[in-house]
């Protein structure tokens, strides 16, 4: 490897090679940003469908006269009749928010004994529980289906609540047991010595230097539980007690095809996992990238 | 401040130090029990009891005899899952080749545009903004990009038509959900723009984790991009490949939302843009549970099919060695380039000049 | 780590916030305890037609009613995992009369036959839906499929005439599409697909007869039989490969009506619903059927049927309403607003409008069917109407069609 090669920074000092690079550079950039722009167009389409009225979109939203700005139809699609988007960003929250905390809680706790208590089988139980989340959801669907009836828990939202943590821990407890595996032994040492028991070292030494690591999994689990549609299409038959994701698709059964209240009743549901995104995009990227297998 | 356990892939080899507990084995074992059981008691209701449960339901029959595989037979038998006469005269193809049918155009245009627009924004001023716009598509529930995709696809209010109409190309210029050949290549190419924003910040991540000595190093000796790229950056990235493809396709296979988002629960016109998935729902409203359950275990199957496959691959280690670490882990894609790898990128380097 | 912990927490809190206010403020209403729950397809100007029903049901019972709308294709994919679950989203439901039967056969819907009564009702209107002589659901009013609606100003700015011959219609198919101003001569309706399997019901029963129809409902004729082949081949697909039909359209859709009343799309296959409300002038609303046909030829009559979910939570006040639906009285306000045919005796023949007359007229001479898909259910008819969707986007593919539409009709149940 040659030991002089030139920093990052070095060719902007150098006049020549400045000259040289910038047509390249400009063209990168104008193309990076025309593509990025493309990208976000369907989304454009969306938004500007939203806030205007449906007869001026209606031949294609890019005509830009006439131009109003209206919330009718987020308000329409709040109060809808068939599916009010109030109640189902309720449900969505109501469902998203305990199936966040117990998997992550449950997880950390398993991914803590994977990670410190050697045992014969250990191995063997973690790569089943690994390949667990390579299994679709449509392999448990039916059982689960069953499983509520019987439990009378179908069309709560508890059942939801169940089903989405089970199904968050196997990811959970790899990215702990990850996670774990990385922290330096001596601080639990010492506190062995000192006498303290398993569950107190966990809870109050080692969850603590764990919350970059809670972090990334709550952004990545709430999202994931936020976005779902199939499970709660499943376990959820209750009209009045329908998620988000499920009243979406409902708007377009009704009567005409109304691209107005499609539009605002996505952008509602989506609008939340955006926003944590642009919030705590950092978290949720190290939670995908940090182990990377998430069904 | 280094957050511990990030990086791209964390490190589960252990290091120097990194020691296990290694309490005696009885109490060893408790203890593991004690900090699993809560998580146990959740799989085994919810995940192997249901997976179980549902593997016996393919057996049986809708009466509830043993069938053996006659389900099988009938589901597989069935045009609508497989038909092949699609290929003469177009869809639909029934849901086993529509699935196929869309990984071998998904996947390879997922991958090379991740690569592509990694490699594009590496430099980039205000990159990091571009890239999140491009993920956009992966953080919005999947439901609701299909009901965007039938609105872009829609004649006359949606895009993609209105695109083809302004370049003159009449014949694209209409409502792409009623024809089924325009409506399944319209969805696969909906989930190329929703998912390669996954293949793109994984290949960003990758690409930092090469050192930029090696970069500098062929520039100063010559190279062009292109060699540099085909010399250093490709092989380097191989295990990130690894990773981006096996995901996609889990996530290919398991397509469900977009397809009934932008259709309905027949996929759309003639059923065109049928999936397994999409499949296996029709029979369980219908509650047709036997074949439900063929078609999650034939959809788990192939799932299983590649995640084993990554593993091993990954893993290039045999699970049963004695006194090995048996556990998954991940090579260090890190640590890999500063030794083996890097003798490579010498040589390439070296080759060039 | 301070700062990351403050953000955790944060967002522990805001969300928790969010969800306690949201519970707060929005927790449903329990539908009143007197209240009795109804679920109909119609919405919009549909819905405005049925409302007085529903009002007048109310004022005579005191009982108050929550209705809402809901696709039958939709509820055909949701009420059975409900059902299953024992629950029911409403205490009445309209649904096609197959559905209902099968449902019946799962045990799912309350027997009706002490509250209605087959003398109320015109005979034989409660036959699709007795099984083992009990009745499991009643029937409501319901329209035909009597052919193609036209704006009568634009036959008569254009010198055309209703054929009475199939050449006569093929010429005039050809002279509507080469009027300017024309995008295709007949609009095709779309949706989920069943405007698209009327008109196709329609060739069947002008050009291959009411037996060649009821022959296919029942089950007992093939779709690949060379007498339903001749029928596609000589009528329907030349049509379509000649570009007389537009690209399917949202049957519906505002937009989409107004292009056929002005003219971009002339002619529309349709039922008599559309004589309520959905067009600016009905004065000059008019409908021929196809002609040239046989002496054998039939007409569609679809009534609407509703039954009583046996999971329903107020399953008494369902039969109550169930019981109003039924009564010549309800139906005689249904039939006024146009467009609805009564299932109920004693409904007189004044109460209908003026449009409708020429409906009945049409009719004259006709054997009355029922409505092909919704007799034989799912799944055949989600696989039909889409195999009919890839009919007219790929014309040329018809023998393919046909031999898939045979294959869902054997394999349904």
């Amino acid at each position: 490897m040659n030991a002089s090669a030139p920093t990052k920074r070095a060719p902007m000092r150098s006049r020549s090679r400045w000259v040289r690079i910038r047509p390249r550079t400009i063209v990168i950039h104008v193309v990076a940003w025309a593509i990025g722009l493309a990208w976000l167009l369907p989304f454009v389409g969306v938004a500007m469908t939203a806030v205007r009225p449906l007869d001026q979109t209606s031949l294609g939203w890019w005509r830009l006269s006439p131009f109003s700005v209206t919330l009718d139809n987020f308000v329409a699609v709040w109060n809808n009749p068939g599916c009010p988007l109030s109640l189902g960003l309720r449900d969505s929250f109501l469902v998203a928010m305990p199936a966040t905390i117990i998997p992550m809680l449950v997880g950390a706790l398993a991914g803590y004994g994977f990670a410190r208590f050697q045992t014969r089988s250990r191995d063997y139980i973690f790569l089943a529980v690994v390949l667990f989340m390579a299994v679709p959801q449509m392999m448990v669907a039916v059982p689960v289906y069953n499983l509520m009836i019987r439990a009378g828990l179908i069309s709560s939202l508890l059942s939801l609540i169940l089903i989405h943590s089970a199904w968050g821990i196997p990811w959970i407890i790899l990215f702990m047991r990850n996670f774990f595996r990385t922290l330096p032994l001596e601080v639990e040492e010492a506190a062995r010595v000192d006498g303290a028991s398993d569950f107190k070292i966990f809870y109050k030494i080692v969850l603590p230097m764990s919350l970059p690591a809670m972090a990334a999994i709550i952004v990545f689990q709430f999202m994931w539980v936020w976005n779902d549609f199939f499970f709660a299409q499943v376990l959820i038959q209750n009209p009045n007690w329908y998620l988000s994701t499920q009243c979406v698709p409902r708007l377009v059964g009704q009567f005409v095809r109304p691209y107005d209240l499609l539009s605002a009743g996505a952008i509602l549901t989506m609008s939340v996992p955006v926003a944590l995104y642009a919030i705590l995009q950092r978290f949720y990227i190290r939670g995908l990238v940090g182990w990377t297998i998430k069904g | 401040m280094k957050i511990p356990g990030g990086g791209l892939f964390s490190r589960l080899v252990p290091r120097r130090g990194d020691r296990v507990s290694m309490g005696r084995w009885g109490r060893s074992q408790a203890r593991f029990l004690s900090f699993f059981l809560p998580a146990a008691i959740f799989l085994i209701v919810l995940v192997i009891y249901p997976i179980v449960a549902t593997l016996t339901l393919s057996f049986v029959a809708p009466d509830g005899s043993y069938a053996g595989l006659q389900n099988y037979g009938s589901v597989l038998g069935s045009p609508d899952t497989f038909n092949p006469a699609c290929l003469q005269r177009g869809p639909p193809c029934g849901t086993l080749l529509n699935n196929l049918i869309w990984i071998g155009i998904h996947l390879p245009l997922t991958v090379f545009m991740g690569l592509f627009l990694a490699v594009l924004l590496q430099n980039v001023r205000g990159a990091s903004f571009v890239k999140s716009l491009i993920f956009l598509g992966m953080v919005t529930p999947l439901i609701v990009v299909g009901v965007v995709l039938r609105f872009v696809l829609e004649y006359p209010i949606g895009v993609v038509p209105a695109f083809f109409g302004w370049l003159g190309i009449k014949s694209l210029d209409v409502n792409w959900l009623v024809t089924p050949n325009t409506l399944l290549l319209g969805l696969i190419f909906g989930t190329v723009w929703s998912w390669t924003g996954f293949s793109m910040i994984v290949y960003s991540a990758g690409l930092t984790t090469i050192p930029k000595d090696y970069f500098e190093a062929a520039r100063v000796d010559g190279a062009s991009e292109w060699q540099i790229f085909r010399k250093i950056t490709w092989p380097l990235l191989r295990p990130v490949t690894l990773v981006i493809v096996t995901m996609t396709l889990l996530w290919e296979l398991k397509l469900f939302d977009i397809v009934i988002g932008a259709t309905n629960s027949q996929g759309g016109v003639g059923g065109a843009a049928d999936v397994l998935a999409l499949q296996m729902y029709r029979y369980f409203s219908n509650i047709n549970y036997s074949s439900a359950a063929v078609v999650a275990t034939l959809l788990t199957i192939f799932t299983l099919i590649v995640a084993v496959g990554l593993f091993r691959k990954l893993l290039g280690l045999p699970l049963r060695k004695k006194g090995r670490r048996t556990a998954p882990s991940v090579p260090q894609v890190e640590t890999k380039p500063a030794k083996a790898a890097g003798d490579e990128a010498q040589g390439a380097v070296e080759g060039i000049s | 780590m301070g700062r990351m912990v403050a953000i955790i927490v944060a967002l522990l809190v805001v969300t928790n916030v969010i969800t306690g206010l949201a519970v707060y403020y929005l927790a449903v209403p329990a539908p009143g305890a007197g209240s009795v729950q109804v679920i109909g397809p119609w919405a919009g100007g549909e819905w405005a037609n049925f409302k007085p029903v529903l009002d007048a049901f109310k004022n005579a019972t005191g009982i108050s009613y929550q209705y809402t709308t809901s696709r039958q294709e939709d509820l055909s994919l949701t009420l059975p995992i409900n059902f299953q679950a024992q629950q029911s989203p409403a205490d009445l439901i309209f649904m096609p009369s197959a559905t209902i039967k099968q449902f019946a056969g799962r045990g799912w819907v309350t027997d009706l036959t002490g509250t209605l009564s087959p003398s109320s009702y015109q005979p034989g209107a409660l036959d699709p839906l007795t099984v083992t002589g009990k009745v499991w659901g009643g029937a409501y009013t319901g329209k035909v499929k009597p052919g193609f609606w036209y704006n009568s100003s634009f036959f008569t700015s254009h010198n055309l005439n209703v054929p009475t011959t199939w050449a006569g219609f093929s010429q005039l198919l050809w002279d509507i599409k080469n009027t300017s101003g024309v995008s295709a001569p007949i609009l095709s309706g779309d949706g989920v697909g069943w405007p698209l399997s009327d008109v196709t019901e329609g060739f069947i029963e002008t050009y291959g007869g009411a037996a060649m129809h009821r022959a296919l409902t029942n089950r007992t004729l093939s779709w690949t039989d060379a007498s339903v082949k001749a029928v596609f081949q000589n009528y329907l697909v030349p049509t379509l490969q000649n570009g007389f039909w537009s690209a399917p359209q949202t049957w519906n859709d505002p937009a989409v009506i107004r292009s056929w009343w002005n003219g971009a799309y002339p002619l529309y296959f349709m039922g008599s619903w559309i004589t309520s409300g959905f067009v600016p002038n009905p004065a000059n609303l008019k409908v021929f059927s196809l002609p040239g046909g046989g002496s054998n030829q039939g007409i569609v009559f679809a009534a609407d049927y509703f039954f009583v979910p046996k999971y329903a939570a107020h399953s008494d006040l369902g039969k109550r309403l169930a019981q109003w639906l039924s009564t010549k009285e309800a139906q005689t306000i249904q039939v006024g607003v146009g467009g609805h045919i009564a299932t109920a005796t004693g409904v007189s023949a004044s109460a209908y409008p003026a449009l409708d007359a020429q409906v009945a007229s049409l009719m004259q001479g006709k054997a009355v069917l029922t409505d092909l898909d919704d007799t034989i259910g799912n799944p055949f008819q989600g696989h039909f109407w889409s195999e009919l969707q890839s009919l007219w986007a790929t014309p040329a593919n018809w023998q393919t069609v046909l031999a898939n539409i045979q294959a869902a009709a054997q394999a349904q149940p």
